[in-house]
C-alpha cells in the first residue's frame, strides 16, 4: 500500500517533552558506554577494525551476485529451503504459504526491521495467525499498537508507569511501575508461547557466504527461543546482510554491540547453520530485495547498504536527539534512517528526510562502517531537488538516438571529418564570439545554465598546420 | 519464485556493471589482544562474566565440585536439573552427585516444555573468550542448546584449556560445525526505562566454574 509523504516539520510539532528526555537519557548512556569500549580496543585499533568492516562491506555489495547463490546453495545443500522476495508482497506471500502449510496458528518473532519494513505482522493477522514480538521493547510497542522509537531501544518514548498501565490493560495483571517486576510479567507470558508456537520468524545480523550461516544477535535470549524451540524457523533477510565468511564476521561482532550499545559483545550470538542434529524441522530463509538492488546502481549512496543496524548514528544526531525517532515518520530512524527512506520508500515519499540533519558529520565519524552519511544525505538532497531523475533513469529517446549517431560518426574517419566541417557551419548562427549562449532543443539543456564554447578549428587542420 | 531470483540477481548485474568489485582486506586480524599466562586470562575471564552479573568460581581439585554443586543447589533451592551427556561431564560425576543431593534429573531431550520447568541447567563450553567473558556452546544430540536455555539456572563448567585468545580463532575451530552459540553472561535487557534487568527469556542466572586442571 502507498506509504503518505512524510512531513519531518509537522511531525516534530506533535513530540512530547517526555520522548526528547527519554531519548536523550538514553543516547547519552550509549554514547558514554561507547566510548569506554573503545577506549578499552584502542583508538587505532578501533579505526582499522571500523576500516576493515568497511572493506568488507563493500567488497561484498560488490559482489552480491556472487554471494547471494554461494549463500543458496550452502543453505539448501544442508536441507534449508531458499526464498527470493522481490518485494513486500512476494515476501508477505511466501511467509503466509509456509504458515498455511503447516496450519501455524501461534508466531513468535524475534526483533527484525526487514520484517517491519515489509509489515509482516498485519498480514499474518490478517490471515487469523497470533503474532507475538518477543524482544521486551518491541513486545511492549506491539501491545501499545505503536511504532519503535529508538533501531536498538524500541520502547524508549513509554515510562516505567506507561508499560504498568498497559500491562494491566491488554494483559489483565496487576502491575507495578517496577521494571524488574514488569520484565518478569513479560516473561511469564511470553515463555508460554515460545512453547507453544508452531512457527519462529526472525531477521538476521550477517548472513555467511562461506558456509550459509545466520546470525542473530540479541541480549534477551528471545533470538534464541525463535529460532530454536518452535518447529518451522524463517528467517527473512535483506540481500544486503550477506558477508564472504568467518573473518570477517569477527570483524563485524567486534564493531556491533560496541558501536551500538557500548557491550563487547552480546549476552547471545547465534550462529545458525541449518541441517544440524538440534533445531526446529524446517529452515526457510527469504532473501528480500525491496528496492535494495536498485539501491545498489546509486555509486553513492549504495554504501547506505552497509549498515549493521547499531543506532551509534542515532544516538549521536543533535536533530535526533531533539526531535525524537517518530518525527522520522516511518521505522527508519536517525541519520541512517533519513538516507534509507529516501532510497527505499523514494523521494516523494521521504524526501523531506535528508533536510532533516545539521550536516554537522557526527554521524558519519561514528558509524562503524564509515558510511559516509553526510556525503549520502547531501547527495539525496540533489536527487530530491532534481525530482529523483535517478529512480527513473531513462534517457530520453532523443538522446538515446544522438548517442547512437555520435557513436558510429566518431569512428568512421570521413564521417568525423565530414561532421567537424558542419559543426563549423552548424554554430555559426549561434555564435557570439567564442561561446554558443543558447542551442537549439534538447542541446539547451546545458546552455541553460552555461554557455557551451565555440568550435575554433578543425583539430586535424590544426595538427598538419603545426 | 525462480523468476523473482533471476531479476533479483540480473538487477544486481546491471547496476554493478559499470562499478569497480571492490577487494576484502588484507587482513581481518585486528586488535589481537596480548595474552598473559593461563592463570592470568583465567582469571580476566572469570572477571568479565562477574562484570555482567554472572557468578563464577573456581574449581581447586576433585574435591571440590561436590561441594560447590552442594552450595549451588541450596543457593538456588534447584529440584529438578538436567545436563549434557558428554564425555567430560559424565567423568565429572556431576549426575551422580546432584542425585545424591535429592535432585530430580531429566534427561536432556525431554521436551521443550519439560526441559523449561528445570531449575538448573549444566553444560560444558567448547571454547571462552576471556577478553570478553564469552562461553562458546556448540549444538549437537550431546549437547542438546535447550539446556543451557531454558532451566532458570545456567551452570557452565569448563576446563582450563578451554580459552582462546581471540574471536577469530573460535570461529576457525566452530565454522565447520552446525548450530553453536556465544554466550556472555546472563539475559539481559534495558528496554525499560534503561534500568539493567536481568533474566528476560534466557536463565535468570549465570554460573561458570572453571577446573584448575582438566581432572577429569
Amino acid at each position: 500500500m502507498p506509504i503518505p509523504h512524510i512531513d519531518f516539520r509537522a511531525n516534530t510539532q506533535r513530540v512530547s517533552p517526555h520522548l526528547i528526555a527519554a531519548t536523550q537519557k538514553s543516547t547519552r548512556t550509549a554514547l558514554a558506554k561507547r566510548a569506554q569500549a573503545i577506549e578499552i580496543v584502542g583508538e587505532d585499533q578501533w579505526q582499522a577494525l571500523r576500516q576493515a568492516g568497511h572493506d568488507i562491506k563493500l567488497h561484498a555489495l560488490t559482489h552480491l551476485d556472487e554471494y547471494l547463490p554461494m549463500v543458496e546453495a550452502r543453505v539448501t545443500q544442508a536441507g534449508g529451503v531458499v526464498h527470493w522476495a522481490r518485494d513486500d508482497v512476494e515476501a508477505r506471500r511466501i511467509v503466509l504459504e509456509i504458515a498455511a502449510q503447516h496450519r501455524v496458528k501461534r508466531i513468535v518473532k524475534s526483533k527484525s526491521m526487514a520484517t517491519e519494513e515489509i509489515e509482516l505482522n498485519r498480514a499474518l493477522q490478517d490471515a487469523g495467525i497470533a503474532v507475538f514480538e518477543t524482544d521486551l521493547g518491541e513486545y511492549i510497542v506491539q501491545l501499545a499498537g505503536q511504532r519503535p522509537s529508538h533501531p536498538t531501544a524500541p520502547a524508549l518514548h513509554l515510562t516505567k508507569e506507561d508499560i504498568a498501565a498497559l500491562f494491566r490493560a491488554k494483559l489483565g495483571v496487576d502491575a507495578p511501575p517496577d521494571p524488574q517486576t514488569l520484565c518478569e510479567i513479560a516473561r511469564g507470558k511470553l515463555r508460554e508461547e515460545f512453547l507453544s508456537a508452531d512457527m519462529g520468524i526472525s531477521g538476521g545480523n550477517f548472513l555467511i557466504a562461506e558456509t550459509g550461516t545466520l546470525v542473530i544477535v540479541t541480549n534477551e535470549g528471545n533470538g534464541r527461543m525463535c529460532t530454536a524451540l518452535p518447529p518451522v524457523h524463517v528467517a527473512i533477510v535483506g540481500i544486503e546482510k550477506v558477508i564472504p565468511d568467518w573473518e570477517g564476521l569477527a570483524v563485524m561482532l567486534k564493531l556491533l554491540a560496541r558501536s551500538g550499545t557500548g557491550q563487547k559483545i552480546t549476552a547471545y550470538t547465534n550462529l545458525i547453520t541449518p541441517g544440524g542434529e538440534e533445531g526446529p524441522r524446517e529452515f526457510h530463509l527469504v532473501l528480500l530485495d525491496n528496492g535494495r538492488s536498485r539501491m545498489l546502481q546509486d555509486e553513492i549512496a549504495r554504501e547506505t547498504l552497509a549498515c549493521i543496524r547499531c543506532g551509534a548514528c542515532a544516538n549521536i544526531c543533535p536533530v535526533y536527539n531533539h526531535v525524537g525517532g517518530f518525527a522520522y515518520g516511518a521505522i527508519f530512524l536517525g541519520p541512517i534512517g533519513a538516507i534509507v527512506a529516501p532510497q527505499l520508500l523514494g523521494v516523494k515519499v521521504a524526501g523531506d528526510l535528508p533536510f532533516a540533519s545539521s550536516l554537522c558529520g557526527a554521524c558519519g565519524d561514528v558509524c562503524p562502517v564509515k558510511i559516509p552519511i553526510p556525503n549520502i544525505l547531501l547527495h539525496l538532497r540533489h536527487r530530491v531537488v532534481e525530482g529523483d531523475q535517478f529512480a527513473s533513469a531513462t534517457v530520453s529517446p532523443i538522446l538515446g538516438v544522438g548517442a547512437r549517431v555520435g557513436t558510429t560518426a566518431l569512428g568512421t574517419p570521413w564521417l568525423y571529418r565530414l561532421g567537424a566541417r558542419m559543426m563549423r557551419l552548424f554554430q555559426a548562427s549561434f555564435r557570439r564570439g567564442d561561446w554558443l549562449p543558447t542551442l537549439p532543443p534538447p542541446l539547451d539543456r546545458w546552455t541553460m545554465a552555461r554557455p557551451f564554447p565555440a568550435f575554433r578549428s578543425d583539430f586535424r587542420a590544426w595538427w598538419r598546420r603545426r | 519464485m525462480n523468476q523473482a531470483r533471476a531479476e533479483i540477481l540480473s538487477g544486481i548485474r546491471a547496476a554493478l556493471q559499470s562499478t569497480p568489485r571492490l577487494p576484502l582486506p588484507a587482513t581481518t586480524r585486528i586488535a589481537p589482544r596480548a595474552t598473559g599466562d593461563a592463570d592470568a586470562e583465567i582469571s580476566r575471564l572469570l572477571s568479565e562474566i562477574e562484570k555482567l552479573g554472572g557468578v563464577t568460581r573456581r574449581i581447586a581439585n576433585r574435591d571440590e565440585l561436590p561441594i560447590a554443586l552442594e552450595e549451588l543447589v541450596a543457593k538456588e533451592s534447584i529440584q529438578k536439573a538436567t545436563w549434557w551427556d558428554t564425555p567430560e561431564l559424565r567423568a565429572l560425576g556431576v549426575a551422580e552427585m546432584l542425585t545424591a543431593l535429592g535432585v530430580t534429573s531429566v534427561p536432556p531431550d525431554a521436551s521443550p516444555r519439560t526441559l523449561a520447568e528445570c531449575d538448573l541447567g549444566v553444560t560444558g563450553a567448547d571454547a571462552a573468550l576471556p577478553e570478553t567473558g564469552t562461553l562458546v556452546l556448540r549444538s549437537s544430540r550431546e549437547q542438546p542448546q535447550l539446556v543451557s536455555l531454558l532451566p532458570r539456572v545456567h551452570l557452565a563448567i569448563l576446563r582450563p584449556d578451554a580459552r582462546r585468545a581471540d574471536l577469530q580463532d573460535v570461529f576457525a575451530e566452530i565454522k565447520s560445525g552446525k548450530r553453536a552459540v556465544l554466550i556472555t553472561g546472563p539475559s539481559r535487557t534495558t528496554d525499560i526505562e534503561k534500568v539493567l534487568t536481568i533474566g528476560v527469556h534466557g536463565p535468570k542466572a549465570l554460573y561458570v566454574w572453571c577446573l584448575e586442571t582438566p581432572f577429569a
